[in-house]
Formats: C-alpha cells, sequence, structure tokens
C-alpha cells in the first residue's frame, strides 16, 4: 500500500512538474525578486552619475571588455577628450499585447527540426522559446522580434577613420516589413499566401539620402522563409540601373562603414547559417532606453558620449558561421532576456583578436497594437583593429504603419529616384 | 585674355576646394520647407596625351588634350504629395567649357572655328545646358513623365545593346570612364508607366518622342579623341582645320531632322521578375522585351546627291565629288578650304529593334549573370565597291548607294565578387577584401552579302566579338577604389584603363587613371583608331 501511495505521489509530483514547465512564462524582465532588489539598491549610489574615462574603473565589472577598452583610451575612437556616459535606472521593457498573446499561443508547440529549423516557421509568432536552453533557441527568439511588423525610420550615419578625424556621411530612409510572424498588426501571424507566393520572411526598402553621389541610391532585400539566399536589388543612382546583386556580397561592408550587410540590427540572415552556443549570463550597462537627440561626439570620433546606460542581465552566446571562410571567426551576441534583442555584439578576427565592437542603443516607441515596441535609435561600431567607427543614430517615423506589398518590388525601385 | 582669367580663376577656385572642403562642408540642400531638393557638383577633368606621335604634334603646341570644367544642378521639386497623386519637378542642368583651346594655339587652328565654339561648350544645340527636365507624376499604377529625359534600358556596362532611346556624346570621353549617363544626350519626351497587378509584376512602359531627334556626337575632327584634320596640306599650311571628317560632321549635323510630328520615336517595353525553374533550382529573373522604332543617329548618303562613285568625280553638288573637290583642295594648298555646300546629301533613316534583356543570381556560381539580346531589322548602310574592284581601306572607299541589313547583338556579363582573404587582412589597408569582376562577351551578327557594306567597324565581316573585364576594389573603408577595366577585340584591338578614385570626405572627388588603346588594324573601329590617343587622366570635383 506504502509503495501504492508512493508510485502516486511520485506521479503528481512528474505531472505537476511537467504542468509548470510547459506554462509560458512572458515577459521575462531581466531581474526578479532578489536580483531586483539588489540591482535597486546598487542604482541608489549609481544612478544619475557621470563616467568618464577617468572614473571607468568604479563600474568596470559592468562595462563589457570592448567597451571598456574604448573608454580608457579614447584617442583609439578619436575622441580629443575623455568618453563619458551616464547610469541610469533600469527599467523593464512593455512588450506588445500581440507579443504577448502570440508568445503563449505558439510557443507550448514550438520545436526545433533535425536540420535546427524552427518547425511551423511562418505559421507562429511571437518568441518560440521564452525560457530558451540552447544557444539556437536564443538566436530563434532573435529572430522572431518583428520591430513593430513594419517600420519606417531615417537612418544616418558618419564613417570616421579615427586617425585622421575625417568623416564621412551616409544616410538612408528605410521601411521594413515582416511577412510572417506577426504579432502587432493584422494580418496576423502572416500576410496570407496568396499574396506571398515566393514565401518572402521579411523584407526591406531602403532609399539612400547621402553621400550626395549616393543619393537616391534604392535598395530592395527579400529574405526567404526557408534557407535559400537573399535576393538583393540595387537601383544605382549614377548609372541609372537596377542591379540584382550576389548575396556573396552580404560579408561586403556597407559604403565604408564597420558593418558588414549580415550586421544589420546584429544578424540580418537566416538564423541557421551559424552555430550557437550559450555561454551563460553578463549583467552589463548597456543603453537601452537612449533618447537619439541627447548623444554627443566631436568631428572625428566614432563613439557617442552620452549614452545612458542601465543594467542588463543578458544572455551570451557564442556564434561561429557554418562557412569556414567567413570574415568573422566567431561573434559574441548579447542578447536583451526581454525582447531578445542583440544590445551589443563583438567580433573577432579569422586570427582570434578582438576587432569589432557594435553597441546597439535601443528606445521603446508606441506599437500599433498597444505597448511598445524596442527600436534601435543609436549605434556606433568601432574597428578596434583599424581605429576606424561608424557612429549613426535613427528618427524613428512610423512603427506598425500599412505599407502596400507594391513597394517590395523592382518597379519601386525606380520609382521617384532621380 | 579674358577666357585665360577665367580659367585661371576656376583652377584657383578648384585648387581652394581640395584644400578646403574635405572637413568643412555641409550636406546637400533642402529649401522651400524641404520642398526642393538642391544637388550639384563641379569637375574639373584633365587629360594629357602619352602616346603622342612625331605626326601629331604639328596639331598641337601641349600634350594636353581635354581640360573641361563642368558644373551641374540637379533641382527636384515636391509639387504634390498624397496618398494617391504625386507630382515631382526635376531638372539636371548642366555647364561646360573645354579650355584646351584657349590657350594651346595650334590645338585650336586643328579645329575649324564654328565647330570649336560649339566643342567648347554646351552649344551644339539651345538646349544643351538641360540635360533633364520633366514633369514625375504618379497615380496609382500609373507613372507619366513629361520633358527632357534620359532613358536606362541596358542592364550590362561598356557596350549598347538594347539601350538605344538616347544617343551618345563621344566628344569628350568613351565608355569605360565615364559612365552612360555623363554621355547620353536628353531627348523631349513623354514617358509613361503603368504597374500591372499581373503574375510577374509586370510593369509597361511606353516612350513617345515627338520628332526631337540628336544625332550621335563623334569625336570632332582635330580635337584630341578625334582624327587630325586631313588629308594633309602643304607643310606650311599645316594645321588646317576642316578635313573630311569634319565635313562629313558639318553635314550630319545640318542633314538633321527638323522637329516635327513626322519624324517621332515610338518604343515599348515590358518588364517583369518571374521564377523559372531550371535543373532543380528555381531562378528569380528581371526581364524585359522592348520593341524601338527610330532614326538611326549616323546618317547614310542621299542616293539623289550621291554623285558618280569614282575619284574623278570633282563635282561638289555631289557627296562624292565635294568629299573628292575637298581632298583635293587640301592636298594642293587651295587658298579656301570648300566648305560643304548647302545640299542635303546624308539621310538619317528609320530602323526597328526588338529587345530582350534578363539577369538573375545565380546561387551555383554565387554570382549574376546578365544578358541583353537586340535584333535590328532595316538598318541603313552606306554601300560601296568590293574589295577587288577599290582596294582602299573602308573608310576611304567612295560610297557606290545604301543599302539595309538586319543585324543581332547580344551581350552576356556575369559578375562576382571575390573575397580576397590577404587583402582583408592587410588591415592597414581598409579593405574589405572583396574584389568585384565582371566579365563580358558581347557579340554581334550581320545578316546579308556584308561585302560590299561600307563601315569603319570590322568591314566585311560578318560577326564581331568583344570581350570586357573590369575588376574593383576599395580601400581604406571605402576612401579609395582602384579600378581595372579592359575591351579586348580578337582583332587584336581594344583598350585598358587603370584608374583609382578617392573620395576622402563627405564631398571631395578624385580620380586618377590611365587609359591605353592598342590596334593592329587602326580603321577597325572608334576605340581600334585611337592608338596614339592613350592619355593620362585627372578628375578633381565638389559634390554636395
Amino acid at each position: 500500500m506504502k509503495r501504492i501511495v508512493s508510485l502516486l505521489v511520485a506521479a503528481v509530483i512528474v505531472i505537476a512538474g511537467y504542468s509548470y514547465a510547459a506554462e509560458i512564462v512572458f515577459p521575462t524582465p531581466c531581474y526578479q525578486a532578489d536580483e531586483l532588489t539588489k540591482l535597486r539598491a546598487w542604482e541608489q549610489n549609481w544612478v544619475g552619475k557621470k563616467i568618464t574615462s577617468e572614473n571607468v574603473d568604479s563600474v568596470k565589472e559592468f562595462l563589457h571588455e570592448a567597451v571598456y577598452r574604448a573608454m580608457k583610451n579614447p584617442e583609439t575612437v578619436g575622441s580629443p577628450g575623455p568618453l563619458w556616459f551616464e547610469i541610469v535606472a533600469y527599467r523593464p521593457y512593455e512588450p506588445s499585447p500581440g507579443l504577448i498573446a502570440a508568445t503563449k499561443k505558439y510557443a507550448p508547440e514550438a520545436k526545433l527540426d533535425a536540420s535546427e529549423n524552427l518547425v511551423g516557421y511562418g505559421e507562429v509568432a511571437g518568441f518560440p522559446f521564452p525560457q530558451p536552453k540552447t544557444g539556437i533557441e536564443m538566436a530563434w527568439n532573435f529572430d522572431s522580434y518583428t520591430r513593430g511588423d513594419s517600420n519606417y525610420l531615417f537612418h544616418g550615419g558618419t564613417v570616421v577613420d579615427c586617425r585622421t578625424r575625417l568623416e564621412r556621411e551616409a544616410g538612408h530612409l528605410r521601411w521594413e516589413l515582416s511577412w510572417i510572424g506577426r504579432y502587432d498588426v493584422e494580418p496576423i501571424p502572416k500576410i496570407p499566401d496568396s499574396d506571398n507566393p515566393r514565401g518572402i520572411a521579411r523584407s526591406f526598402f531602403q532609399r539612400h539620402t547621402a553621400p550626395p553621389d549616393f543619393m537616391d541610391t534604392t535598395m530592395l532585400e527579400l529574405r526567404y522563409k526557408d534557407a535559400r539566399e537573399e535576393d538583393l536589388w540595387v537601383y544605382t543612382a549614377m548609372f541609372r540601373r537596377i542591379r540584382r546583386y550576389a548575396t556573396s556580397q552580404r560579408t561586403d561592408t556597407i559604403d565604408g562603414t564597420d558593418m558588414i550587410y549580415d550586421d544589420q540590427e546584429g544578424w540580418y540572415t537566416h538564423p541557421t547559417r551559424n552555430t550557437y552556443k550559450a555561454i551563460g549570463r553578463a549583467d552589463l550597462l548597456v543603453a537601452r532606453h537612449q533618447k537619439p537627440k541627447i548623444v554627443q561626439r566631436a568631428t572625428g570620433q566614432g563613439f557617442w558620449n552620452g549614452l545612458q546606460r542601465e543594467r542588463v542581465n543578458h544572455w551570451v552566446v557564442e556564434v561561429v558561421n557554418k562557412d569556414p571562410n567567413y570574415i568573422y571567426s566567431k561573434q559574441i551576441w548579447y542578447l536583451d532576456p526581454e525582447v531578445w534583442q542583440m544590445n551589443f555584439k563583438v567580433v573577432y578576427n579569422r586570427q582570434g583578436e578582438l576587432w569589432k565592437l557594435f553597441e546597439m542603443c535601443k528606445d521603446e516607441y508606441p506599437s500599433a497594437g498597444g505597448g511598445k515596441t524596442v527600436m534601435p535609435t543609436t549605434e556606433h561600431t568601432i574597428d578596434f583593429i583599424r581605429h576606424h567607427g561608424s557612429p549613426g543614430d535613427r528618427e524613428i517615423k512610423e512603427i506598425g504603419q500599412p505599407i502596400s506589398l507594391k513597394q517590395f518590388t523592382t518597379r519601386a525601385l525606380q520609382e521617384k529616384s532621380y | 585674355m579674358d577666357r585665360k582669367i577665367f580659367f585661371a580663376t576656376c583652377i584657383g577656385l578648384i585648387g581652394l576646394a581640395v584644400l578646403l572642403m574635405p572637413r568643412f562642408c555641409f550636406g546637400s540642400l533642402m529649401l522651400l520647407d524641404d520642398k526642393l531638393r538642391v544637388k550639384g557638383t563641379l569637375y574639373e577633368s584633365s587629360t594629357y596625351l602619352t602616346a603622342v606621335k612625331k605626326e601629331d604634334r604639328q596639331y598641337r603646341n601641349t600634350r594636353f588634350g581635354l581640360m573641361k570644367t563642368k558644373g551641374t544642378l540637379e533641382l527636384l521639386y515636391t509639387a504634390i504629395q498624397s496618398q494617391q497623386t504625386n507630382l515631382n519637378l526635376f531638372g539636371f542642368f548642366q555647364w561646360w567649357h573645354e579650355a584646351v583651346p584657349d590657350f594651346d594655339g595650334e590645338y585650336r587652328r586643328s579645329i575649324s572655328s564654328r565647330a570649336r565654339h560649339r566643342y567648347q561648350g554646351p552649344y551644339e544645340r539651345a538646349d544643351d545646358w538641360i540635360n533633364e527636365l520633366y514633369a514625375d507624376f504618379y497615380h496609382g499604377p500609373w507613372n507619366i513623365r513629361l520633358g527632357k529625359q534620359l532613358v536606362f534600358w541596358s542592364e550590362v556596362e561598356m557596350v549598347r545593346t538594347v539601350d538605344r532611346v538616347n544617343p551618345l556624346d563621344l566628344r569628350y570621353t568613351t565608355p569605360g570612364i565615364d559612365p552612360w549617363d555623363e554621355m547620353k544626350l536628353g531627348l523631349w519626351m513623354l514617358r509613361g508607366f503603368y504597374t500591372s497587378n499581373l503574375p510577374g509584376n509586370l510593369v509597361f512602359e511606353a516612350i513617345w518622342i515627338p520628332g526631337d531627334f540628336q544625332r550621335v556626337r563623334t569625336p570632332l575632327d582635330g580635337t584630341s579623341l578625334g582624327s587630325n584634320p586631313g588629308p594633309q596640306g602643304p607643310v606650311n599650311l599645316r594645321p588646317r582645320a576642316y578635313g573630311q571628317n569634319a565635313a562629313i560632321d558639318d553635314m550630319f549635323r545640318r542633314d538633321q531632322p527638323a522637329w516635327n510630328l513626322g519624324n517621332s520615336t515610338y518604343a515599348l517595353r515590358i518588364r517583369g521578375t518571374s521564377d523559372i525553374p531550371l535543373l532543380r533550382t528555381s531562378y528569380l529573373v528581371d526581364w524585359t522585351i522592348s520593341w524601338y522604332h527610330g532614326m538611326n543617329t549616323t546618317p547614310v548618303a542621299r542616293r539623289e546627291t550621291l554623285g558618280y562613285p569614282s575619284t574623278l568625280n570633282l563635282n561638289p553638288e555631289t557627296l562624292n565629288g565635294y568629299l573628292n573637290y575637298l581632298a583635293v583642295s587640301r592636298v594642293f594648298g587651295a587658298q579656301n578650304i570648300p566648305h560643304a555646300p548647302h545640299k542635303r546629301f546624308w539621310r538619317y533613316k528609320y530602323f526597328d529593334a526588338i529587345g530582350l534583356s534578363g539577369q538573375t543570381f545565380i546561387p551555383q556560381l554565387k554570382g549574376v549573370l546578365r544578358g541583353e539580346f537586340a535584333y535590328e531589322i532595316g538598318l541603313d548602310e552606306n554601300k560601296c565597291f568590293p574589295n577587288h574592284i577599290d582596294p582602299s581601306p573602308s573608310y576611304a572607299k567612295v560610297i557606290t548607294g545604301t543599302t539595309d541589313r538586319n543585324q543581332a547583338n547580344v551581350g552576356i556579363t556575369f559578375d562576382r565578387p571575390v573575397r580576397w582573404r590577404w587583402l582583408e587582412e592587410q588591415y592597414w589597408l581598409g579593405s574589405s577584401g572583396v574584389i568585384e569582376t565582371t566579365l563580358g562577351w558581347y557579340g554581334q551578327w550581320r545578316q546579308g552579302n556584308v561585302n560590299r557594306i561600307r563601315r569603319t567597324f570590322a568591314y566585311n565581316d560578318r560577326t564581331q566579338s568583344n570581350f570586357t573585364g573590369t575588376i574593383r576594389f576599395n580601400l581604406r573603408h571605402n576612401e579609395i577604389f582602384p579600378v581595372f577595366r579592359f575591351l579586348y577585340n580578337p582583332r587584336n584591338w581594344g583598350y585598358l584603363v587603370f584608374a583609382t578614385k578617392y573620395q576622402p570626405g563627405k564631398h571631395m572627388r578624385y580620380e586618377l587613371g590611365w587609359l591605353y588603346f592598342f590596334a593592329k588594324n587602326p580603321w577597325d573601329s572608334s576605340e581600334a583608331y585611337a592608338e596614339n590617343k592613350d592619355f593620362i587622366y585627372l578628375r578633381v570635383g565638389y559634390e554636395f
């Protein structure tokens, strides 16, 4: 009898355990309970403080080595004086109701196939693995954030030679549309297959406004649900032609900046092109409620001053491309646990040296379906080997706005461009 | 004197710009509440001839082939902007001055005075200073463009097949150095697009050019890219302007058809994007089908005024006679060179061209394949005696009449970016390590009897091939672009270009290059007869 009772109790515990495991917890704040209490206590001493190159050692434990290196050696990023940032209080993000609902609806069934593809990709939305266990699950979470399903922004940037302090400007208007995985704006969770016969997952349409000889040059990229290569067209205003581009040019730098095409938004292609290894958590100061207009820099400086950094307990993932000849030997992604976006990443060259730091500062904007959408507002990329930088900022013009699907056709490339 | 002061001032200003601008300039202008966008350039382009032959030296005091100051201004005004309807007004204005004839006396004397005036600035036509000026109207699926425009229908580089609508101005440059839009001549036209909902996102385009016509502008007799004025006369009369080529150019210009509706040009094009499955791979192909009906930009002789086809014909009232009379007058040092009589010796004739083009990414090859095909129907040609009757070179043969032929042209290029790991890892060079390479083949197939066709391009040849290549990479984070280009024709002529572009800051642009022509038969084609035209070129510009 005792044995039966014991078995029954064990069964109840196991079933309860399974039920608990299957429950989807989302949103997932960076800090909870004791951790949050400790954080608030720390913030009482630090919030509002200006951290400069001189006193940066006091918060060294909360800075990534690459950020610390830049802060300690401002001349290497072209700064004539000390670099500085401000510490602000941690604020959890407010995910949109659509994102919460989609995550709770689809995550319980989420799984990967033998090729590490997300089963049902294109038919689901939200974060598939809100409590991830592996690097690839985190990568799929990263991929699933649609930045409001559609958005329209102006992205300005400067190419800075930190040694000569010579600058070149670049700028573009960009429209981005998620065709699948939609959770904020109808149609949800995808644009009907009848309107998407090619199986497009994401698309962007980008019109350049600077430099002068690049003005009106327009790009269109279609990324697909499956792992087939992206299609990229460029209307080159100088030659007035629509040119197909080889996607092998994705590892070329974007107009002399320190970013390659794959680096857009952290990683801008199919998740299965890499292998991923989760390597733990990192509590670091990053700018994720960053007002774009308040940052400053001197001419020739590749690194922003005035960032508003708050502590975030990141997930850290080591990423290695499956192509053995890939330009980076490895990347380390620092993913925000609340929206699974990359607050920054560092990349290493083939010799294993730290090569570049990408800091992608963010802020929240109202979503079309309520709640907030996290968008990049300010960024800088530092090439530590070449002493080069690419600071940029964005003006978010619209989120979740209706965009005609015709905008993502080659005809649109040539329209209204001169 | 005034011109010299003007020229010196221009050089001084450019020099000042070179010194000061890289750091202290601002972006393009937006005016009138951001409704008016102003963009412009100021460029100084110079060439220095490196292969001047002994006989060429009598036609110039210096080796400068070009010293052209060119300014452009682009205005874009947003007149109406709403969800359904948009109206933009676009203007692209230009002005230039070519200064070599101002300071090189012998060069100046090698060009006839009227032609020189037209050559030195935008004076060939009254509206040359307007490169483009049109209203661009959008409503729903419709887009109408009305005004002076440039049309680009080409997929490939360096050689034109489908891209027929605008004629070229080749007086100052050659394909391979300048892009086509620097060489194209705008035409006043009505152009309409309709974007359909049909599969393949078909876009229908129609063009009507109501009688505006421009001939191709070939290098002018006596200028650095043109031929020396010939035939030569007595030594004490050299240089002497108005050789046979200058006379022909004069006549071509005068015989251009007037602007009237009867001289209209029409063109249609359908553009689409389709998935084409082939061997278990689906290729997304951007394709076009086009039809062009217009006048050839090079005329043929009028039969009525051709005259007897013999070198003994010296009757200046006929074309053959006048050209002979001009040659004899020059050779014997006549006091007055006979200018072309006011007779219509040449006629610009209509022909049709059916075109196809396509481009697609080939995943297996990691590159982009582009192709064009044009079938020209009824292309008029001058005729001559076959070789066994008149053994003189093709350009010197007397014209015996005219005929028409069909001709097929094809162009295929393959672009593939190649990552050169060594270059990428030379971090001090700041290169992305990606080398953009393009290889191309262009073929021409002439139908019918070619033995009696008088051509300066591949005389007596039924087929022609050209091979082209481009290699381009970047240094110092796209500040520096070294470029190498070549064109090779198996008849053993062609050219090479080595150039480097430098764009250090927001506005200043520099380009230094060397163009080398090689030729076996100097009269094989326009590029082939340029074997003594090699030059180094330098361009310094400011863009905003």
